[in-house]
């Protein structure tokens, strides 16, 4: 193996990662943070940002970029009590920019954070038992969980799960709390071995998702580990269990590519799949290629040794067999959106938050009526995979209550109202802060599914659920590679368009047309509409025409 | 006494009287036998004569910025070396009643820009144009000290010296009246003064013509009809402040680090037109001005004050037009508009009567050696209240409009008060706002030099995100490492200290440690309360740190002043 990328070495020598954050944060010529602890603090669960659209004009000023941080909270499951949706709302306020987004991977980060609002950010964040540990960085990152308690009986025990894995593969270092928190500096570094990640932690991020079929809702096939719970009469039998999903590529390099899990067998007991998690992230460990970050992640792993070594190695480090993966089906890949019951007869209600960002806005009082749901401490917030957010386990004698406020702020009628595209559409954070960020996404989305509606109700199409996704770099955030009509950004106002994905996320898309600008996009999507409008089976989806019209090649 | 009296005509008989009575016995002996020489025909040596006359010297001073104070004390210094009896006052502090008992009264004194006394002369000055008193046997003159960019350059030091003589006394030497580099002009008075005691009593110089020798050479500073080569603010969206940084090409231009540019703004177009409307002037009528011939539209554009006018001119105003007018500050505009003159003549007695537009001064931000033929300025506008209403002042506004390749023209004031030690000491630089002009050019300067020492600097603003002046080359000079330390206070948080002062007290070991080895103190930026605090600061420092008192730490402060270890350029 070649030597070291420079992210390892300063895995390495970050003292389990400290780094010199306390040091950059004392610095007070710079809003940013030592080039090295930029890459620590991901570890802490946040990224140095800047303000892109402000770079040139505060260069003329003779000032630094506008630096500030992004902080994202670790939720498994995606999981937040009423009161602590309130304090997030009140930290929003107070330290970042006000605005609260729900991620595709099922929880919320703050934007806008300048660098001395950190610390008092993560001890509000704390006092709300909330933390932000290993959100970011090479790492095991938030676990997620289907998330609609009503798509089977036994959710909360499968819930669960989310948590246990959460913490199981927690790194072990207490720098967190003694940077953030101001805890005393523990004096026996053996208190903090890691097993686990030793010093060196994982190659690059590590994403586990949990699915309960038939909804594919968290995209369990783009994780580097999927996990699918077989329940049979309503009992949890175990998981199948996946390895090497992950989206993201990089433009020109032939190397890297997307890629879906695949499924290796079952586990029928807690502990088993529990191990299992744990000595795949080992195998990535000890296998997982350190010198090139851009074919780092287990997927290049699982490629690279090939499926059946990997599994030979895993079954060593197990100690048992993996028994033969259990039939499941997957029909879909989408949210529940308005009031839905459980099995023990609690009320539940999904609301379209588009591209996930919690704000108010012209007439749409978004946040304010969020807050006024926890306020009233009648609900708790769970997040969805499609950047959604399920008004949760309302006892049907408050729902009449619940409703009250959600038709007060007119959150029901945006719901409802708003177009089947527009909510099974998806789109990264990119500009202005994120740094990989090649072209508009999040700012921009909206603006062309305005004119996508208009070429669906031509067509009588619009009630269709397509996924649509947009990323503005080839990293795949918001999914695009697993959309049945995919846009990858490749320069400003360019983009890839992807087309082929099926509805419940088990086949990728394929590039269809590369550099395309917006009036490129509306007449090609013209000319494809009106073929399947004319030409489609009965309930054939979109993406399975696309593949069986051969636009592209699957 | 009497033969003499009845046998010496006037003024001999003055100057006999005056000898002996101020004479001492031993000076009478002395007298005696130097006449009994003369009449030998015996010569004495020169060298003799200061010693057997000395004649009692008074040095008055009232000062503002110190100035006067320690150009006063430098002569009581002088004086005594000399074996002359010297007493020395500031006038805030001498006693008035004994003033038609002085010999020979130095007065020592600044004008304000406004062309008012200092504060601390205001009493003298008030006494002797008022009182009712004579000062026939008193022998006097006059060192005013001023800013020759101001059109009242040494106004309280003429008013002096005239009043003075109309109460009876008799000049000693002409007024001297010397611009912001005193100290030459200064001491070659002071030489004429001993010299003429000393030579006493054949050269009483009653009645002499003033010479405006030297005020007119420093009148006419070197102007620089300039370019603008940018203009760009230096605050961020979102600043609750306009701050900018204007870089101008001016070719051949000379200054040192520490010194400053004049300009003199031009009055608002919009102003001027409305102006002549409500005047019914010929703008084109051609009216006499100190610097000769200019048309009225010129005048008021570019020669005249017509905003924010003085009492005394509103008071000149309200003669003219023959009304009561209650205001003590206005605009001409308003004045206008509420108190019409008749016809274009009358408001040409109007124009007689405005003051000439006075420059603005800004430390320069720039040094020669990095931006050969150019200056760069950091300039912030000037926002105030009059009557309720926010005001923006003149010249700000004129700067802030100026754009690449407008013209601009500008003098160069030096400070030589605030000025680079050599190249291997160490500095520690004060600064709030736009006080960092100074250090920007002291950091430029000693960069291009290759000085050795070390550079401290203690800078303060508002917000951090949007205020950090020159945040970037801060930034770089820190890490090539020109700048050892940086230490920065914001007082709308981010650092824990919101003030320059808090900040050094938060560090006053390493400070005390560096004064201790000898770095020079440089404090630029606002007056009040910046430098206030500031100096507070460094006597709890000079106390704490050396475990003193406060009076020795006062006194370490003064040793540091005296031996230009402690700068300011403060306003």
């Amino acid at each position: 193996m070649s030597d070291k990328s420079s992210i390892e070495r300063i895995k390495e020598a970050s003292n389990n990662l400290r780094g010199t954050i306390t040091e950059s944060l004392q610095n007070e010529l710079t809003g940013a943070i030592h080039e090295d602890d930029q890459a620590v603090i991901k570890f802490h669960g946040m990224y140095q940002q800047d303000d892109r659209d402000r770079r040139e004009e505060r260069a003329e000023k003779k000032l630094e970029r506008l630096y500030s941080f992004m902080i994202r909270l670790r939720l498994p499951g995606g999981f937040l009590r009423p009161e602590q949706w309130v304090a997030v709302h009140d930290i929003a306020g107070e330290h970042a920019t006000g605005v609260i987004k729900i991620t595709s991977r099922q929880t919320i980060q703050l934007h806008g954070i300048i660098k001395s609002a950190i610390k008092p950010t993560i001890r509000s964040f704390n006092a709300a038992k909330l933390d932000s540990i290993a959100t970011c960085g090479d790492i095991n990152r938030n676990v997620l969980c289907s998330s609609h308690p009503k798509e089977s009986a036994i959710h909360a025990q499968v819930f669960e799960y989310a948590d246990k894995i959460s913490e199981l593969l927690m790194p072990k270092t207490k720098a967190y709390y003694e940077i953030w928190l101001d805890e005393e500096k523990i004096a026996d570094k053996k208190q903090e071995e890691d097993p686990l990640y030793q010093n060196r932690y994982l190659p690059r991020k590590f994403k586990i998702a949990i699915a309960i079929p038939p909804n594919n809702d968290v995209d369990v096939f783009a994780n580097d580990v999927a996990l699918i719970a077989v329940i049979k009469d309503n009992e949890l039998k175990g998981f199948n269990i996946g390895i090497g999903g992950g989206l993201s590529s990089t433009h020109g390099n032939q190397e890297t590519y997307p890629r879906l899990a695949t499924i290796i067998g079952f586990t029928d007991t807690e502990e088993k799949t529990l191990k299992a998690v744990y000595e795949i992230a080992t195998i990535q460990r000890d296998y997982g290629n350190r010198s090139d970050r851009k074919l780092a992640r287990l997927k290049y792993t699982v490629d690279t040794m090939g499926v059946d070594s990997f599994v030979k190695e895993l079954e060593t480090r197990i100690g048992f067999s993996l028994q033969p993966a259990m039939p499941v089906r997957f029909e879909s890949r989408k949210d529940y959106f308005g009031w839905h019951c459980n099995e023990e007869g609690k009320w539940y209600y999904t609301v379209f938050v588009e591209n996930g960002r919690v704000l108010d806005e012209g007439t749409l009082q978004l946040k304010s009526a969020l807050l006024a749901v926890a306020a009233s401490g009648l609900a708790n917030f769970r997040f969805t995979c499609n950047q959604n957010v399920i008004i949760s386990d309302v006892a049907d004698s408050d729902k009449a209550a619940v409703d009250a406020i959600l038709n007060k702020f007119a959150i029901k009628a945006h719901t409802e109202a708003s177009s089947a595209i527009r909510k099974n559409s998806m789109a990264c954070v990119a500009f202005p802060t994120c740094p990989l960020a090649l072209a508009e996404a999040q700012r921009y989305l909206p603006s062309l599914i305005d004119k996508i509606e208009l070429l669906l109700q031509q067509y009588a199409l619009d009630k269709e659920e397509i996924i649509i996704r947009m990323t503005g770099c080839p990293n795949g955030c918001a999914r695009s590679y697993a959309a049945e009509i995919g846009f990858v950004g490749t320069a400003y106002g360019k983009y890839n368009m992807h087309l082929g994905g099926d509805r419940q996320g088990e086949r990728l898309n394929k590039i269809y047309r590369e550099n395309i600008t917006e009036p490129e996009i509306l007449s090609i999507l013209d000319e494809l509409f009106s073929a399947y409008d004319s030409e489609r089976k009965a309930m054939e989806s979109f993406g399975d025409f696309s593949v069986r019209k051969q636009w592209i090649n699957v | 006494m009497n033969q003499a009296n009845n046998m010496l005509a006037g003024h001999k008989q003055e100057i006999l009287t005056e000898l002996v009575t101020g004479s001492s016995k031993e000076e009478l002996l002395w007298i005696n036998g130097f006449i009994a020489g003369l009449l030998n025909g015996k010569e004495l040596p020169e060298i003799a004569v200061p010693a057997a006359f000395p004649s009692r010297l008074t040095l008055v001073y009232g000062t503002e910025t110190g100035n006067s104070k320690r150009i006063a004390t430098e002569f009581a210094a002088k004086a005594k070396k000399k074996q002359f009896p010297v007493k020395l006052a500031s006038l805030d502090q001498y006693r008035l009643t004994d003033l038609s008992k002085e010999e020979n009264l130095c007065v020592v004194i600044s004008t304000q820009g406004d062309g008012e006394p200092p504060i601390a002369a205001q009493k003298f000055y008030d006494h002797i144009h008022h009182n009712g008193f004579r000062l026939d046997n008193v022998k006097f003159s006059v060192l005013a000290l001023g800013d020759s960019s101001y059109p009242m350059f040494c106004k309280t030091g003429e008013d002096v010296d005239a009043q003075l003589q109309k109460l009876g006394g008799k000049r000693l030497v002409p007024i001297r009246k010397c611009d912001v580099d005193f100290e030459a002009d200064a001491n070659d008075w002071f030489e004429e003064v001993l010299k003429t005691v000393q030579n006493r009593p054949g050269n009483l110089q009653a009645g002499l013509p003033v010479t405006k020798v030297l005020a007119e050479t420093k009148a006419n500073k070197k102007i620089y009809h300039a370019n603008i080569l940018s203009n760009n603010q230096l605050t961020d969206r979102g600043s609750s402040q306009k701050i900018w940084h204007m870089e101008i090409q001016a070719a051949g231009v000379d200054y040192e680090p520490g010194d400053s540019v004049g300009i003199v703004p031009e009055n608002p177009l919009s102003m001027v037109n409305e102006i002549i409307r409500l005047t019914g002037i010929d703008p084109g009528k051609k009216l006499d001005f100190k610097d000769g011939e200019h048309t009225v539209q010129v005048l008021l554009h570019k020669k005249l004050a017509i905003t924010h006018l003085h009492e005394r001119v509103i008071k000149k105003y309200a003669g003219i037009v023959q009304q009561e007018i209650p205001e003590l500050k206005a605009d001409l505009k308003s004045l206008l508009e509420l108190y019409p003159v008749k016809n274009a003549a009358m408001f040409e007695e109007v124009i007689q009567a405005l003051p000439p537009q006075s420059p603005r001064i800004y430390t320069l931000a720039s040094s020669v050696s990095v931006n050969r033929d150019e200056v760069h300025l950091t300039v912030e506008e000037d926002r105030f209240m009059v009557n309720g209403l926010r005001h923006t002042g003149l010249c700000s506004a004129y700067l802030s409009a100026l754009q690449a390749d407008d013209t601009i023209s500008f003098f160069v004031q030096k400070n030589k008060r605030f000025r680079l030690p050599a190249k291997e000491q160490d500095i520690i630089m004060i600064g709030a706002g736009t006080g960092i002009a100074a250090f920007r050019s002291f950091l430029m300067e000693r960069d291009a030099i290759g000085a050795g020492g070390r550079n401290w600097l203690f800078f303060g603003e508002k917000n951090f995100t949007t205020d950090f002046l020159y945040q970037t080359e801060i930034q770089d000079w820190f890490q090539t490492g020109l700048l050892t330390r940086v230490s920065l206070a914001f007082s709308a948080g981010i650092t824990q200290e919101k003030y320059v002062q808090n900040k050094m007290l938060a560090q006053a070991k390493e400070l005390y440690e560096w004064i201790k080895n000898g770095a020079f103190i440089y404090v630029c930026g606002q007056k009040a309360p910046m430098s206030i605090e500031v100096e507070k600061a460094l006597l709890k420092i000079f106390e704490t740190e050396a475990g003193t008192n406060a009076e020795a730490a006062l006194q370490f402060f003064n040793q540091l002043k005296e031996t230009g270890r402690y700068s300011k350029d403060v306003y």
